[in-house]
């Protein structure tokens, strides 16, 4: 399929990190101790007759604390993906970081200035970084 | 409501996050070993690596069953744009390219028109278990949940090829699904194999998982499936096959979803290979299923531990288990064979004698002789089947 439409796609990006505010009820905590719910019949959505068949995607997105850059990383990454790409890494080094918020730019075509990749790249660092060991690997594609 | 406005909702929202300590843990706080549970549309509860686009894990405990509910089966796409809405009445399947009948086919056609086949196949996730690479890599952070064993039925892409009459030097053949791009700039998701392997009677159009419609998440109405090859090229929603007269390019095959070309696909953290090839077919592993990590196993009492194993379809032929740590080990029993792309179950008794902590292993061999590493790394966190270690306490 050809790509949508720039505006379009922000504006729905915007919608979802709007939706995603809202924390939905549909999230719970994993047991500790794995084994769980046997009554999978009663959560299977019945297939309609229709030959058109319809989902609707649930967002829950988390909210992320303002700070310096904060504005930059939201303007620039959600319009993508949702902020779960962050939280859902471990604890990286500005170089791991940098690498990824790089990719996004070059290689994925996020419009985001170099000054402003620097600004994210700090940002993402003060939310879940830690300090450089100088051997971090940096991220490379389709993982 | 303009951006500005938009901006500032946000940051008071965010304000109010930071006022709260307890939603600031949930939030932002340290790494937890407990994950999210979340519901999505035709699927059970599944634990949330990400939403948009989603990325879900299946917990552990269904792979005490052979074939893996389509419900908890695991989500994995690439692009922001996926298809939520399939309307059959106009849904087609094109097939173009270097052919000399182009054909645009209905599901129903596919139904109706071509001999069904069904394989149990088991279907990995390029990047499951990435979550256990030292150092840690960047990129979906699955643990073991990253796979599913299912029947898949539908037509062979050779079935279709051959009415498609494919003309004289064709090279490869790409695959492509109704999920798009959220920006011009990012490649549509687009993935292709040889024509041989293409042809090879295996690789198969599946419109039934389990005897069902897929889930939309799943791939829903169409999915390629590749036996033995990683989940990369089992392309969802798929609506376009496109005979090439080239090798196909593009940056899903150039740049993403390469390894080393070297053993197991392993290279040094210091030393990044420079020869890397596309991933391919599946190397050799096995997960426990039972006992749970956390379950506590008392002195004098049998236990029967158990697991799945899996190759690229050469089939599983030894599966050993050791309570030690791994100063010995003994053969597990295995269960007769599903499939040879299907998971294989084995099972092994175990008595501990005295209370303390043990660490169980299993090691897979299969029929050409490929076992497990004991050590493994690739930048990407791709290929994962180190020899899992479960501890667990008997007291």
């Amino acid at each position: 399929m050809t790509p949508r439409i720039k505006s379009v796609v922000l504006l729905v990006g915007i919608a979802a990190l709007m939706a995603g505010c809202r924390r939905s009820s549909n999230i719970s905590k994993e047991p500790e101790h794995g084994i769980a719910n046997g009554k999978m019949d009663s959560m299977l959505d019945a297939k309609p007759d229709s030959p058109v068949h319809t989902i609707v995607m649930p967002h829950d997105e988390p909210l992320f604390p303002p700070g310096p850059g904060h504005d930059e990383f939201v303007a620039a990454c959600v319009v993508c993906h949702s902020t779960r790409y962050i939280t859902m890494q471990p604890r990286f080094s500005r170089t791991t970081w940098l690498s990824e918020v790089n990719k996004m730019k070059n290689v994925y075509g996020a419009h985001i200035s170099d000054e402003q990749v620097v600004k994210i790249t700090d940002y993402l660092l003060s939310v879940n970084g830690k300090p450089d060991s100088g051997q971090a690997p940096k991220g490379t594609y389709g993982e | 409501m303009n951006r500005r406005r938009f901006f500032q909702l946000t940051g008071a929202a965010g304000a109010a996050l930071m006022a709260s300590p307890d939603r600031m843990t949930s939030v932002l706080g340290a790494p937890s070993s407990t994950r999210d549970l979340v519901r999505f549309p035709e699927k059970t509860e599944m634990i949330l690596l990400t939403d948009r686009p989603p990325q879900l894990e299946t917990p552990i405990h269904y792979f005490r069953q052979d074939l893996t509910p389509n419900e908890a089966f695991f989500v994995r796409w690439h692009l922001e744009g996926i298809p939520t809405s399939v309307d059959l009445r106009t849904f087609r399947l094109n097939v173009s390219g270097h052919v000399r009948q182009p054909l645009q086919l209905s599901v129903d056609e596919l139904r109706s028109q071509f001999e069904p086949i069904s394989i149990v196949a088991v279907n990995q996730c390029s990047g499951n278990s990435r979550s256990f690479f030292e150092p840690r890599v960047p990129g979906g952070q699955w643990k073991d949940g990253a796979v599913g064993n299912a029947k898949w039925t539908g037509v062979p892409v050779k079935s279709i090829l051959d009415r498609a009459q494919v003309k004289a030097g064709a090279v490869d053949v790409s695959f492509n699904g109704l999920d798009a791009p959220p920006l011009p700039s990012v490649a549509d998701f687009v993935k292709a194999l040889s024509i041989d392997h293409a042809r090879d009677g295996e690789v198969m159009i599946a419109y039934a998982m389990n005897d069902q419609a897929l889930p939309m998440v799943n791939g829903f109405p169409l999915r390629l499936v590749v036996p033995g090859w990683y989940g990369t090229y089992w392309v969802k929603a798929l609506s376009e096959i496109t005979v090439l007269p080239n090798v196909f390019s593009n940056f899903w095959t150039d740049k993403a979803y390469r390894i080393p070309n070297a053993p197991n696909g392993t290279e040094s953290p210091k030393d990044l290979a420079k020869d890397t090839v596309p991933i391919n077919r599946f190397n050799v592993r096995s997960i426990f299923v039972r006992p749970d990590p956390d379950e506590t196993l008392h002195p004098g009492m049998p236990n029967e531990m158990e697991g799945i194993a899996f190759d690229a379809g050469y089939g599983i032929r030894r599966v050993e288990v050791s309570t030690d740590g791994g100063s010995t080990w003994a053969d597990a029993r295995l269960d007769s064979e599903i499939g040879k792309y299907s998971w294989r179950r084995w099972r092994a008794s175990w008595t501990p004698r005295n209370r303390g902590q043990y660490r169980l292993m299993a090691r897979a061999t299969n029929a050409i002789g490929e076992t497990q590493s004991k050590e493994q790394w690739n930048r990407s966190g791709f290929m994962w089947n180190v020899i899992q270690q479960v501890d667990v306490k008997v007291g």
